[in-house]
């Protein structure tokens, strides 16, 4: 007994009714906090999509010419004919790049998940990919160098040191780097629902480890292997910086560069926004599929 | 005379090499040798920017010449980034809130609509924008502008660890709080906003790191006489081809995300950026 009334005082009693409102939230509460995020949205993102599909449909600037616009679809047939081979080396490019990350992406996540002890360090240095394409190109590029730090090595190969610079592996190379760590999370979290004990059954029923990773691995990670491909496919159709400082002239042609060009500096509106049109089309139905296939929604 | 281990009937030592163990040690020179292939880009800008400028003495005054001609640029980037983190976090912290708390139709629907820009190509938010601003909305002089293209990119960064730091939240604090009397306003900042602020801090920590690091989007849409450091390094390779100035830029750059990154982790751990871009 403390003698203190002034803890005994009352609580305010707090009935359920009045509870349910204080967390739950009702309709004008729920939009007024949701509200500047949709208009983020449809003002920064939706909209100026919708006026790009618009301008497609026009001829050169004549959007915005006093006559009025000029309807044609000239755009799209213009890049299903002349510019089709941008578009066959975007793809190329990003097919290319998530070939390379599958194929050392999925022994990195095994060991990563399975036998490292020290991720954290791991992660630390996983993160400069993470800074951007730009500096791996830049950095890449200094190393091919004619006169540069691979030299030596190249040569040893046999490989000219302009033929290693401007060409299409070490722009594959420079892409696959930096999509490499979204392979590797996407395939580690599909790993760590793995139960190890799965592949000792496997090895102790007399298994080769190819049979394992065959037969027991490959299956029970598709959803995350599927998800991580196609998520590294739809961050590298995007290529801008490492086809223009690693590529030749073919690769210089990929669609982004090509809609940077025609659109910003030769003010050709209607063929650049068509372009970005094909790609977001592209975008759109790869981060469709990938969606289906990555398991755990955030929000349900 | 018998050794002990003999004598105990234990087997004598194993080899030294072991099939076993031989994949172990390959296992981590493969994780290594993957780890130095990301490292080298970097690394090779960092040799390269101690390399001397053609009719310059010293090459440690690259960095000084960062500093001098490119501490505008640096600036800018900061200034870009800073607005940007702002306008996510007024943005990002009610959105999340009431996805994960309040109920209303369509919830699935909106947070995709809200996470979509993370798939947009750069090039086609770039291209979109750029085209408004012209056209629509007449911001092609302001800095607001690439504000918002950067925020409109990034938001969803924020979002998501914040929206997975609510559903980890068990919603008997909040009650708790509205129990004793507390508004609804007191139990946000004072309950809520302190046991989310890892998740918090790892949205802003992404943001922080993509918008600094920007020059797709920043190329489109950035105002006549505004550059960030990203972009005058696209430029600077552009116009002048490599140089060990360049090199001392983007090595800077690198230093202060890492700087970020390493504080990050040393404060909050890593595994508050589970089910973000890094792991």
């Amino acid at each position: 007994m403390t003698g203190d009334t002034r803890s005994m005082a009352p609580l305010r009693p707090a009935p359920f009714e009045a509870l349910r409102t204080a967390v739950g939230g009702g309709g004008l509460r729920t939009l007024a906090l949701l509200l500047p995020a949709i208009v983020l949205a449809l003002g920064f993102l939706y909209y100026p999509l919708v006026f790009i599909v618009q301008m497609s449909f026009t001829e050169g600037s004549s959007y915005l010419s006093p006559t009025g616009p000029i309807t044609t679809t000239a755009n799209y047939s213009l890049i299903a004919s002349r510019y089709l081979p941008n578009l066959l080396i975007t793809l190329e490019l990003a097919v290319l790049a998530t070939i390379v990350d599958l194929i050392f992406g999925f022994p990195f996540a095994y060991i990563f998940v399975r036998k490292i002890r020290y991720r954290t360090t791991v992660r630390a240095l996983m993160v400069f990919p993470m800074f951007g394409a730009l500096y791996i190109a830049f950095g890449m590029r200094f190393i091919l160098l004619p006169g540069g730090p691979a030299t030596p090595l190249l040569q040893a190969l046999g490989i000219q040191s302009t033929d290693a610079l401007f060409s299409l592996p070490s722009v594959v190379f420079a892409m696959s780097i930096f999509t490499f760590p979204f392979m590797v999370l996407n395939i580690g979290t599909a790993l760590g629902n793995v139960d190890p004990t799965l592949e000792e059954a496997a090895a102790c029923l007399g298994a080769r480890p190819w049979q394992t990773f065959r037969r027991i691995l490959v299956p029970l990670t598709r959803a995350g292997t599927v998800a991580g491909a196609l998520t590294v496919f739809g961050w590298s159709i995007g290529t801008f910086a490492e086809p223009l400082l690693l590529g030749s002239a073919n690769e210089q042609r990929a669609l982004a560069w090509t809609v940077y060009q025609r659109g910003v500096v030769q003010t050709d509106y209607g063929l650049s926004t068509a372009m970005g049109v094909v790609l977001l089309g592209v975008a759109f139905v790869v981060t469709y599929l990938s969606l289906r296939y990555s398991r755990g929604a955030l929000v349900e | 005379m018998t050794t002990p281990s003999e004598a105990f009937g234990v087997p004598a030592r194993r080899p030294l090499i072991t099939a076993r163990r031989l994949t172990d040690v390959l296992s981590h020179a493969y994780i290594w040798a993957i780890l130095i292939v990301f490292v080298l880009p970097f690394l090779a800008l960092v040799g390269f920017s101690f390399t001397a400028r053609p009719g310059e003495a010293g090459a440690v005054t690259n960095y000084g010449y960062v500093l001098e001609t490119f501490g505008d640029n640096l600036l800018w980037s900061l200034k870009i980034a800073g607005l940007t983190l702002v306008i996510n976090v007024l943005v990002s912290l009610p959105a999340g809130y009431a996805i994960v708390r309040h109920t209303f139709p369509g919830k699935r629907f909106l947070f995709s609509a809200l996470t979509l820009p993370l798939y947009v190509p750069g090039a086609v938010i770039g291209i979109s924008l750029v085209l408004t601003y012209n056209f629509t909305y007449h911001l092609t002089t302001s800095m607001w502008g690439l504000v918002l293209a950067m925020s409109l990119g990034t938001f969803p960064l924020m979002l998501t660890p914040i929206v997975v730091a609510l559903k980890d939240l068990p919603v008997i604090f909040e009650e708790a709080s509205a129990c004793l009397g507390a508004t609804r306003w007191q139990t946000y900042r004072r309950i809520v906003l302190p046991l989310i602020g890892p998740g918090v801090s790892a949205g802003l920590l992404l943001c922080f790191i993509i918008v600094f690091n920007e020059y797709l989007v920043t190329l489109f849409v950035h105002p006549p006489g505004l550059t960030t450091a990203p972009l005058r390094v696209f430029n600077q390779i552009r116009t002048a081809g490599l140089a060990p100035t360049t090199a001392a830029l983007a090595v800077t750059m690198q230093l202060i995300s890492l700087a970020a990154v390493l504080l990050f982790f040393r404060l909050f751990g890593a595994r508050h950026l589970k089910g973000t871009y890094l792991l």
